[in-house]
């Protein structure tokens, strides 16, 4: 296929023969995306309309659409997820620049030295960790937060089981644990702008903040917007700091819509649902990714 | 030169594709794994080769060391059979089992629960053996045990033991608080009895507890254990009632919430209980904060015994801050003048097919592997090491040969408490098993998670119970009294 | 570096802004890092059961014992994490390879489709996983019939939407004058990649190394599911092995999930001089 693409752009203008090559180059992409994530979707679709059982599944319609819609729990786990992305990403997304920006002006070596430290929990496991995060909210006088706060007088909490305090344990959790990523690839983004920028600001007179705002932050722009979506779709999927540490409890205060389409797939077994609810959240995603792309991404340059 | 090196670029990229592809669609033509391989060998002569396929979790202590000793044992007995033992942790292996069995491809044995079974009844993956066990295989079992793993009509695996899930306190600390544990053991307590117990048990110094009455773990899913084990000894043993009317919406139920709501308010257990889970509590426990404890089961007093084997030791070992323990069995109180009725819980090795329909043989083949590992000398190791009454036959036999360390006490109440469990339930048709589940997961558990936090009241709680009961199973089939 | 006015001309002020940073930062760093710290010196102490969790913020004491007793545990232990360093490098030379190119063609070069296909790619990214793992799972165990190999492990991230996104974003940054300029050189677009491109993202690709290598590195599920027997395991769903029906061995497990988060910290450090230098258009034409 890229063969003969090639060989039709090739008739045209040397410089725009280059279609082909694109193809070939996006092509094992391509493949690999059909096959374990096209198919899989595709799957989904199709039982989404289904009452789906392993020895054969029976076509219904529309009436598991209907069933999420209906279902106020749906459009409660649907409120507390856009709750916690509203929490969660807006604050990853100002701390890792706001770290990224001061490690700039630093000695190579404390570079180095921070970025390992915030990477680092990032590197060990997630279930070792959602361990140790047990630990720290421990509900008893003797837990390790509130040991802390009990030193500045602050009566002990129920942190994960009060619905008071269970959305912002997990909200603390995300802000204290998943910026590693964010850091390293904004510090890596930083470090791809031009010095002539900077120098000809300089010859300018330019104060920091005018730096920051004419050259940083519209260079940057890809980046953020990159970081924005992923982080918007992975909060709006977050299944697993729920599943390990409230189990969405107490009172759904914390069931977000990931767990609540694990629940629907593995514990009813309502896999024509589970699909359902998961398109509909995909539905969602899309719509916001989109608003994203429309407002940040316009003048970022293709 | 431009040309060649884009056809070689082409070329190297879908060469990659393709041999990914090449690599996967290699084995196109080969039968599904798992179950498959037992459909096509069972067709030839009777001693065709076979494999029976387990997903096997860490049942007792030392139960996954055993596997290679296990399987080389069937084998021995079956030389035409192999036995395929897959290793899963608990929490895991529900999920991994559920992604197989939707995908059409479950092991052929799976351990669980009895009450899961109900759960795969519906979509029709788990095997019926009831046709292809011998008499002599049913002889060997007790009635009461099996009869769990049956669902209507059909029989869906060997039960591996049965123990009782009910509560569990510190012979010292009880001794200290004026309670007749020995009495208690055979002839049960009332709630208010218990209430009075427990407020005993407290210990404070100032404003701050140094020891609870009660401890159960009810955080996350193990609240869904504190109201189970409760409600059995509220007049309510199952979620439906011999009409298969929903249960929990008697007054009974509302009753039970108070005095749940109660023994937090008189300080006896944590207000913290909504987030204490097993770990937690048997630390407290060890370590002398608690009194008396939940859920518990007759093998902790094996765990007290070892913990209390490293403190003598003096090696460091132990618990930390942990005391000498002395477990015993306790039964659950009984709660609005009901009768008290033990939360007996059978496990099991379930059977289950695959997509394709399987073969006599096969079928008969996995009834003889789930067979082995439910009797004989498999079994009378699980059981000695969980502290349960063996429940075959041959494993009571085998187990003649093993030292029990259980305290004779602790056996006796384990057996008077058995004596009063509640029988099985086949008759509960699978569909109601699974509303009331789902009814479980998504009110009362989360409900509950509220009421222990002091988040809602006993009667806001029961209301929302009732009306979505209500909602689920209409007027006519809920109790209301 | 060009942002912070290098010369203030007074380096009293330099420094005492740098220290103000550096506070800063190492406040951010305390709270980022206690967990991890705490998982750690848990990690130190002796192989007990359940409960004996201590909360002092102190190291008690300093035993290599939970370690002996993680690598004792199972015949397994240095097999996971052998399965796992194969894994995760192969997924991730796939990925950067393969990612970078893609991300290429849909950042720089113009071709019928392209909007439509990133759409595409992006769309399925937004789709929870909850519910695709069970036709995957069909895929590679019932139709492929690859379960409990490699392939499965690693066959379904060659390459990843993410990377490709990732890597897409960054290239937009490259400017168009360097590329075409090559063009009219005559180079073609395979040159372009690999003798431009690619120089100019070593950046992006050392950053998606480590971010593929450790999203593999770090995933459980998925190995889980496709995995029967205990030799073909990661370390990850080794580490779940660890757990047991109402006792857990923490300190050993802590020791585990330590040794477990090596390998990438040793990648981090192999690969961070491509972070730190960045690489500068200028420097490529001078």
């Amino acid at each position: 296929m890229a063969r003969e693409a090639s060989t039709i752009k090739t008739r045209n203008r040397l410089n725009r023969g280059d279609g082909g090559w694109a193809y070939a180059f996006i092509a094992v992409a391509l493949v690999v995306y059909a096959m374990f994530t096209a198919y899989p979707v595709i799957s989904a679709f199709i039982i989404s309309f289904q009452n789906y059982q392993p020895l054969g599944s029976t076509y219904v319609g529309f009436e598991n659409y209907e069933n999420v819609f209906k279902s106020a729990l749906f459009w409660k786990a649907m409120g507390n997820t856009v709750i916690y992305t509203l929490l969660t990403v807006p604050v990853a997304l100002l701390l890792s620049f706001g770290v990224a920006i001061l490690i700039m002006p630093l000695r190579k070596w404390m570079q180095t030295s921070f970025k390992a430290i915030y990477y680092l929990p990032a590197v060990a496991s997630g279930v070792a960790l959602s361990v140790v995060w047990l630990w720290i909210f421990d509900p008893m006088q003797g837990g390790i937060l509130n040991q802390l706060l009990g030193a500045f007088g602050i009566p002990s909490q129920n942190w994960l089981g009060s619905s008071s305090t269970s959305m912002f344990s997990l909200v603390l959790m995300s802000w204290l644990s998943s910026h590693g990523t964010s850091i390293i690839i904004y510090v890596a983004a930083l470090l791809g702008i031009d010095n002539s920028y900077y120098e000809a600001a300089d010859i300018d007179g330019a104060s920091f903040l005018q730096k920051m705002w004419h050259i940083v932050i519209p260079c940057l722009k890809p980046t953020t917007l990159f970081l924005l979506v992923t982080g918007v779709i992975g909060s709006f999927q977050v299944f697993q700091n729920a599943y390990l540490m409230t189990g969405g409890g107490p009172d759904h205060s914390t069931t977000m819509v990931g767990l609540l389409i694990f629940d629907t797939a593995f514990k009813y077994f309502e896999f024509g649902d589970a699909a359902a609810q998961s398109l509909v959240l995909a539905l969602v995603i899309a719509i916001m990714a989109f608003v994203q792309f429309k407002f940040l991404g316009k003048d970022v340059e293709y | 030169m431009t040309k060649r090196s884009r056809l070689t670029a082409s070329v190297l990229a879908l060469t990659v594709a393709a041999g990914v592809l090449g690599a996967c669609g290699s084995n196109n033509g080969n039968e599904p794994a798992g179950n498959a391989a037992g459909n096509t060998g069972g067709e030839g002569a009777a001693a065709a080769k076979d494999t029976i396929t387990a997903l096997l979790p860490p049942v007792s202590a030392n139960f996954q060391a055993n596997f290679k000793q296990m399987e080389t044992e069937f084998n021995k007995q079956y030389p035409n059979l192999t036995l395929k033992i897959e290793p899963a942790s608990w929490e895991d292996m529900t999920q991994k089992l559920d992604t197989q069995v939707n995908a059409g491809s479950p092991p052929d044995i799976a351990f669980m629960g009895s009450e899961g079974i109900a759960k795969y009844v519906p979509m029709g993956m788990v095997m019926d053996i009831k046709d292809v066990v011998t008499p002599e295989m049913i002889a060997d079992f007790d009635e009461g045990p099996l009869k769990y793993m049956y669902n209507g009509e059909g029989l869906f695996g060997f039960p591996a033991y049965m123990e009782v899930h009910a509560i569990g306190g510190n012979k010292p600390f009880l001794e200290e608080a004026g309670i007749d544990w020995k009495k208690i053991q055979q002839s049960g307590w009332t709630f208010d009895e218990f209430r009075e117990a427990i407020k005993k048990g407290v210990v404070k110094e100032g404003d701050t507890t140094k020891r609870y009455g009660f401890v159960f773990a009810t955080a996350g899913v193990t609240s869904k254990d504190y109201l189970g084990i409760l409600v059995k000894n509220a007049g309510m043993p199952a979620a439906f009632d011999k009409d298969l009317k929903y249960a929990y919406t008697s007054k009974n139920y509302l009753t039970l919430l108070t005095n749940i709501r109660q023994m937090i308010d008189d300080g006896s257990m944590p207000k913290e209980l909504s987030s204490i889970d097993a770990g937690k509590r048997w630390n407290m426990f060890l370590t002398g904060q608690t009194m008396i404890t939940g859920k518990g089961m007759a093998v902790f007093e094996n765990s007290s015994r070892l913990n209390n084997e490293k403190l003598d030791a003096n090696d460091g070992s132990a618990v930390k801050d942990s005391i000498k323990t002395d477990y015993v069995v306790l039964p659950v109180p009984s709660f609005a003048g009901q009768p008290a009725v033990a939360n007996a819980i059978v496990d099991g090795y379930v059977t289950f097919r695959g997509k394709k329909e399987p073969t006599a043989e096969h079928k008969a083949n996995v009834a003889k592997a789930a067979y082995f590992l439910a009797s004989g000398q498999v079994a009378a190791t699980t059981n000695s090491e969980l502290f349960s009454a063996p429940i075959t036959k041959s494993s009571r036999e085998a187990m003649k040969s093993i030292e029990s360390k259980q305290s004779d006490y602790n056996k006796a109440a384990v057996e008077h408490l058995l004596s009063t469990a509640a029988p099985a339930r086949p008759d509960i048709p699978a569909e109601l098993a699974a509303k009331a589940i789902k009814l479980e997961t998504e009110v009362i558990v989360p409900k509950l998670q509220s009421l222990l936090a002091g988040e809602t009241t006993p009667e806001k709680m029961y209301e929302d119970v009732k009306k979505a009961a209500i909602d689920t199973f209409g007027a006519d089939g809920v109790v209301q009294d | 570096m060009g942002l912070y006015n290098n010369h203030l001309g007074n380096s009293l002020l330099k420094s005492a802004r740098n220290a103000v940073i550096i506070i800063l930062l190492l406040l951010f760093a305390l709270a980022t890092l206690f967990p991890i710290y705490f998982m750690i010196i848990s990690s130190f102490g002796d192989p007990i059961e359940a409960g004996a969790v201590s909360y002092s913020i102190w190291p008690e004491k300093f035993s290599l014992e939970s370690y002996k007793f993680f690598f004792n545990y199972s015949e397994y232990s240095y097999r996971w994490l052998a399965n796992s360093l194969l894994v995760a490098t192969v997924t991730m030379v796939s990925n950067v390879v393969f990612a970078t190119m893609a991300g290429y063609a849909f950042a720089k070069i113009s071709f019928r489709g392209s909007k439509v296909l990133f759409a595409i790619l992006l769309g399925a990214m937004m789709i929870p996983y909850q519910v695709t793992q069970v036709p995957l799972y069909i895929l590679i165990v019932n139709v492929f019939d690859i379960s409990n190999t490699y392939r499965a492990l690693i066959a379904p991230s060659l390459v990843t939407v993410y990377n490709i996104f990732l890597a897409k974003q960054f290239m937009s940054s490259i400017p168009k004058e360097i590329l075409e300029s090559a063009k009219v050189e005559g180079c073609s677009q395979f040159q372009i990649l690999t003798r431009i491109v690619m120089p100019l993202s070593k950046t992006v690709m050392a950053v998606m190394a480590i971010l593929t290598f450790m999203e593999s590195w770090n995933t459980f599920f998925w190995p889980f599911l496709v995995t029967n027997t205990m030799d073909m395991q990661t370390i990850q769903v080794g580490l779940k092995n660890f757990r047991f029906a109402n006792t857990t061995y923490f300190a050993p497990m802590m020791a585990g999930a330590t040794v477990s988060a090596l390998p990438m910290f040793i990648l981090f450090f192999s690969l961070q001089k491509y972070f730190l230098e960045g690489v500068t258009v200028g420097a490529v034409k001078g």
